[in-house]
This record gives structure tokens, sequence and C-alpha cells, in this order.
């Protein structure tokens, strides 16, 4: 008996009770001609604006009522394993153990979005430059000052002050956490050798928050601090976020530019439809290096199949269009991602 | 079991005809089948933990107990408790600490000093902050009480006794292990106070009215009535509170930071078992990891148990000391 299986089921039981809430709050204009059909999922944050956006279109396509609760990667993907809902929502690939506790199911990249590195530092208004090996360095706690001399060779002209620096990460597993460690493990070894990609790592210093909120909350409270979060949060909580040296040499930020940029690199999905997309190689001049597809997790066989189909199909193709994508700096899909996307769908039956 | 002893002794009132005795035994069948559903309740959680728990303990047996690791990262993965443990033991021991003195000053005042004009509502009040509901203290955590502990608190102990090693530098965010002891006092101020206040209420008022008659003062009746009179009863409340600090998680979670290793000074970040579970269950990466989760809550849950004990015993002693049953009370 799968011991994962059966004690996450408790867990989702706290995410069909999100689900609910979302279901009572949210959902007042029900379409009354169709025979009501109920689309319901759980999971990333990240996805959330974009899945809201998808809402009132899909219903008027196809008589389908989408119900989505944003309650994070990790219970998204409790959610699905436990089938509380109809699929399920997670920045980060699932991880062997998680596909095998999920009995059948797979996973679609329908996303694509930027991981923006916020700080906090008062009194310096020029908008600071970092690159990948630093950052690193950074967040295993090897350097503490604002004004060590690896930040300021890459901010010439800028007077950084000897503030310390406080390192703010996720406490649950995110999907966001998987980028930044994704990313941080291809530019450091040491890195890659001590710490590692994952939902969560053994963070050597910081300050842990729950969610991206919980992160942001404390680089805004904390002068000095230094967090990750998707670009939407960071636009929210008015923070400032560094522009990437990538691989090109140049400094690039999370806007659609720089996602699609390095969406567009040529990296091939892997057999369990998973893309990294992390340090996009030099000639993709204008990528943002920290930028990550994110999934949709559905079970093969679903009572909902020809619903679930006519969804996702629709999210992979409408859905990416300027309308609902652009304000939110949400990037359309490449084409080579998109092709896998529709073999995978057409794989779902009842 | 006590439901049956209740049922079958004579009782004051005499029975009359069938009728009595039938809601007797509907009495006793309903009452035996709730006791007994409670048991059975405690060993199926108690089995599920240990079946969870299954892969972990025999992968790492007993030195998971005490192993400072939590590397959730695949290939890398190594798992301990003890960062947690000792997390657990420090702010629970501590915010009983500062809880204690106000508790039972508070009783104190409730029952011996206050005009009986403000006691009432001051007793409703004080029981309405067992109430707030966790989450909430901790929001007021993060949002208040962390930033101020932070700014004027913590430096400020900081500078006078930062000989100590428990003193450290000031934290730089607001969440530390301080800030969760903090929290943690005032969850089980109201707890301890309003059970004290119970047991400074049943002191009878002949002792009290005696002792001031002899010309005590208020504090010498206090100290050498009252005192020695609760005292048992109050040790029990405390090890009820040091129950509830141990196991709470979702307050704790939000202030406290998280981090595994063992700093000795409080103003740094930590996590304890219960934070712990909460914040990392959903979504774990592996099955070595899900079952290393459980098995930190096994370890929780043989601490409250000890402390219930522990209390239960504590209450037993008393009331035999005193003749008198009042174990029901604490």
């Amino acid at each position: 008996m799968p011991r994962f299986g059966t004690s996450i089921r408790i867990a989702s039981a706290v995410a069909a009770a999100a689900a609910l809430a979302v279901v009572v709050a949210g959902t007042a204009n029900a379409k009354a001609a169709h025979q009501a059909s109920t689309i319901s999922g759980a999971g990333s944050t990240f996805v959330a604006p974009l899945v809201s956006q998808w809402i009132s279109p899909i219903g008027a396509a196809y008589g389908i009522e989408l119900q989505y609760s944003p309650i994070g990667s990790g219970g998204g993907v409790a959610a699905i394993t436990a089938r509380t809902v109809d699929f399920g929502a997670s920045d980060a690939p699932l991880t062997p153990d998680q596909f095998s506790a999920c009995k059948g199911c797979e996973q679609i990249p329908w996303a694509l979005g930027g991981t923006a590195i916020m700080y906090n530092l008062p009194g310096v208004k020029n908008l600071l430059h970092m690159d990948g090996p630093t950052l690193a360095k950074i967040f295993m706690g090897q350097i503490t000052k604002w004004n060590d001399p690896a930040i300021a060779k890459l901010n010439k002209g800028v007077t950084l002050p000897n503030t310390a620096i406080t390192i703010a990460h996720r406490s649950d597993n995110s999907g966001t956490t998987y980028n930044l460690t994704d990313y941080l493990s291809t530019v450091s070894r040491s890195w890659s050798s001590q710490l590692g990609r994952g939902v969560a790592v053994n963070w050597p210093v910081g300050v842990g928050g729950k969610g991206s909120s919980g992160v942001a909350g404390v680089v805004s409270s904390t002068p000095g601090a230094i967090g990750y979060a998707d670009v939407a949060y960071s636009l929210q909580a008015h923070l400032k976020y560094f522009a990437m040296k990538n691989n090109s040499g140049k400094f690039t930020t999370p806007g659609s530019r720089g996602i699609l940029a390095a969406a567009s690199s040529d990296q091939k999905p892997a057999a369990d439809n998973s893309v990294s997309i992390v340090n996009p190689p030099k000639k993709f001049a204008n990528a943002y290096p920290i930028s990550t597809f994110t999934y949709a997790i559905v079970p093969l066989q679903s009572a909902k199949a020809t619903d679930l189909k006519h969804f996702l199909f629709w999210a992979v193709t409408k859905g990416q269009t300027g309308p609902y994508t652009a304000k939110l700096r949400f990037v359309p899909l490449p084409k080579s991602v998109l092709v896998v996307a529709e073999k995978a769908i057409a794989k779902i039956h009842s | 079991m006590s439901a049956a002893d209740v049922t079958a002794t004579p009782t004051r009132r005499p029975f009359t005809g069938r009728r009595v005795r039938f809601g007797d035994v509907v009495l006793q069948l309903v009452a035996g089948a709730a006791a007994l559903g409670a048991t059975v309740l405690v060993g199926l959680i108690v089995w599920k933990l240990v079946d969870g728990s299954h892969l972990a303990l025999s992968k790492y047996g007993l030195g998971f107990v005490t192993r400072v690791a939590w590397n959730p990262v695949i290939g890398h993965e190594l798992y301990g408790a003890g960062s947690f443990l000792f997390g657990t033991v420090i702010t629970s021991f501590f915010a009983l600490l500062v809880a204690t003195p106000l508790a039972i000053a508070i009783a104190l005042f409730l029952t011996e000093l206050a005009p009986s004009a403000i006691q009432a509502p001051v007793t409703a009040l004080v029981e309405t902050l067992a109430a707030v509901p966790s989450v909430l203290i901790g929001l007021w955590g993060i949002l208040v009480l962390g930033p101020v502990l932070r700014t004027d608190v913590e430096p400020w102990l900081h500078s006078g006794l930062g000989w100590i090693p428990l003193f450290g530098p000031p934290s730089s965010s607001g969440a530390s292990v301080f800030t969760a002891i903090v929290v943690l006092a005032i969850m089980i101020l109201p707890i301890v106070s309003s059970i004290s206040r119970e047991l400074f209420l049943g002191v009878p008022s002949e002792l009290k009215e005696g002792a001031l008659a002899l010309g005590t003062t208020r504090w010498e009746m206090v100290r050498g009535v009252v005192f020695p009179y609760a005292r048992g009863g109050v040790a029990a409340a405390l090890i009820l509170g040091l129950g509830r600090a141990m196991g709470e998680a979702i307050a704790v979670t939000q202030v406290i930071g998280g981090g595994v290793f063992i700093h000795w000074s409080i103003f740094s970040t930590g996590d304890t078992l219960g934070s712990k579970v909460a914040e990392s269950y959903q979504g774990a990466s592996t099955n070595l990891q899900a079952a290393s989760l459980i098995y930190l809550g096994l370890i929780l849950l043989v601490l409250s148990l000890g402390a219930n004990i522990a209390a239960q015993v504590i209450v037993r002693r008393v009331a035999r000391r005193h003749g008198v049953t009042r174990g029901g009370r604490a």
C-alpha cells in the first residue's frame, strides 16, 4: 500500500475545504441554460491570476464552470493525488514518488512566467544588477553585506550601504523555490553539490515565509532583505527586483520580452513533459535566466474527460493570447511546447 | 469505566418503576460508547502515526530523534528531528516561564484583590483571550509583535544581557524563536490563569479569614494559605499549558522563521516539531520525507501525552493529600 498516497489524503482534506470555499464564494454567475458541468482545480498561486482570467470565456465557449483554488503547488499535487479536484497545478515538475502516488497522472506545460529576485534597500534608487554566482553566494550566506566587493563590482557607480543582508525564502513546498534553486544549481557548482534543486531545500541562512505573500512580507518589512517570488507579487508589493545577468552578459528583467526569449531557448521537453528553461545559452541575448514553465496535472482517466479536454485545449491555445496573458506578464507557450501539450491533452480519456 | 460506576452506584434519588431503569440502560450505553469511542480514536491515531512513519522508523530508527538534519532535496535526502525537538523544548519552556507569574498574578487579582464590580468583566475578558484563533494571534505576531520586539525589546535585552548566550544579536526581520515564545506565552496565559482562578476560589474561606484574623497581611495569607492549598492544581495547570505550547503549530509557523540548526540565541530563527509538520506536509516530494514528517508528529504526540499524564499524576497525588476529589477540575 503506498503510504504516501494514504497519508496525503489528510492534507487534501484541507485542500478540499479551500476548494469548497471558492465554490461557495465565487460562482454566482453560473450559466443556467447548460447542464451544469464543473471543472475544479487547485494548486499553484503563480498561475492563479491567469486561470481566473479564463473563467468567464471558458464558460461562454463551452458552458464549463471553472473553479480554481490557489493553495500552492504542494497542495495542488496533494489534491489531485487524492482526486478531490479534476486537475492540479504545480510550478515544479512532479518527482518520481509523486508520480507513482498520483497513479496514472500526466503533467501538461500550460503557462510560462518568471521569478523575480526582490530586494529592500532604502536609500538606493538605482535598479541594481546581479549575477548568478553572486546570488548563489548570497543565498548560501557567504556574502552578508550589501557593500560586498562582489555586489559592488556588478553595480559600478552606485554607493552601496554597509547594511546586513537578510535572506527571505519560502517555508512551504513551492514551485517558485524549485525555479530559483534550479537556476542556482546551473550557475553555481557549490550550490548544486551542497544544496541542489527542489521545492524546498536545506537553507543555510534566512527567514522563512509562508507563500509568496509571506516572503514579500518579510522583504518589505526588513531593510536589507532579499527574497524571491513571481513577478506579479513583486509588482503588487511595490518591491524592486534585480536585473539579472544572462549568458550573453546582458542584464535583463522578468518582463514579457525576457521570459519569451528564455522560452524560445531550444530545450525540448523531457519524457515526462517537464521543461527547464533556466539559464539559457548565450545566443538568446534577451533571455531572463530565472523563467519557468508551470504545469497542469491531470489524471489520464477522468469521468469529466470531454470537458477537461475542451478546457485544456482552450487554455493552451486561446488562453495564451494577449488579452489574457499580457498584462499579467505571462508569455504565450512556444510552438515546440504547445505540440507536446496538445499531444498530452489528447491522451485523456473517460 | 467511570460512566458505569456512576450509573451503578445507588444515588440519593430513589428509583421508581421500569422507565427510569430503561433510561439508565440507555445512558450507560451512550456514555459507554462515547468513552470507548474516544479511547479507540486515540489508538487509531497512534497506529496511523506509527504506520505512516514506518519508512522513516525502519530507515533511521531512534537516531532520527536527535539528529540535526533536514534535507529534502532528492539525492541529498537526510532527515532528523534534533533541531525541531530543541525548538519545541526551548519555545514551550520559556513560554511557560513568561506566562506563569503573569497567569498567577491575574488569578490572584481576580480572586483576592479586585473589587467585586470589576471581577466579572475582567474574568470574561481574560477568558476571551483563549477564544482568539491561533492563526489571528500569529498574524498579530507578524504585523505588530515581531517588529516591536525586533526594534525595541531585542536590542534592549541584548545590550543589557548580551553576555548570556540566550540574548544574542537582535533578529533582522522580527521572525525569531523569541517572537514565538511571546506568542505562545500569550496563548497559554488564559488557560493557566482561569484554572488557577478556579483553584484559588476553591480555597475554603474559613482558612483565609482565619489567617487574616490572626493578623497576617494579605500577602502572608496568600503565601501561607492560598498557595499551599492550590499548589498541586496550579502545577497541573502549568503542565497542561506546556502541552498546549508544545503542540501549537500554526501561530508558531507564522512567526518563528524556520531553519535547521541549533542556535543558543533565542533571537535567531528556528522551527518546532509542530511548525515543521504544518509548513512542509503538503506536497512533500518523496515518500521518505512524508514518513519523516509523520515521525515528527509521533515524537510530538509522545511529548504531549507525557505532559498530560504528568498533569494527571500530580492532580491525583494532590487530591489524595487533601482527601478530596478535585481532580476533575484541573
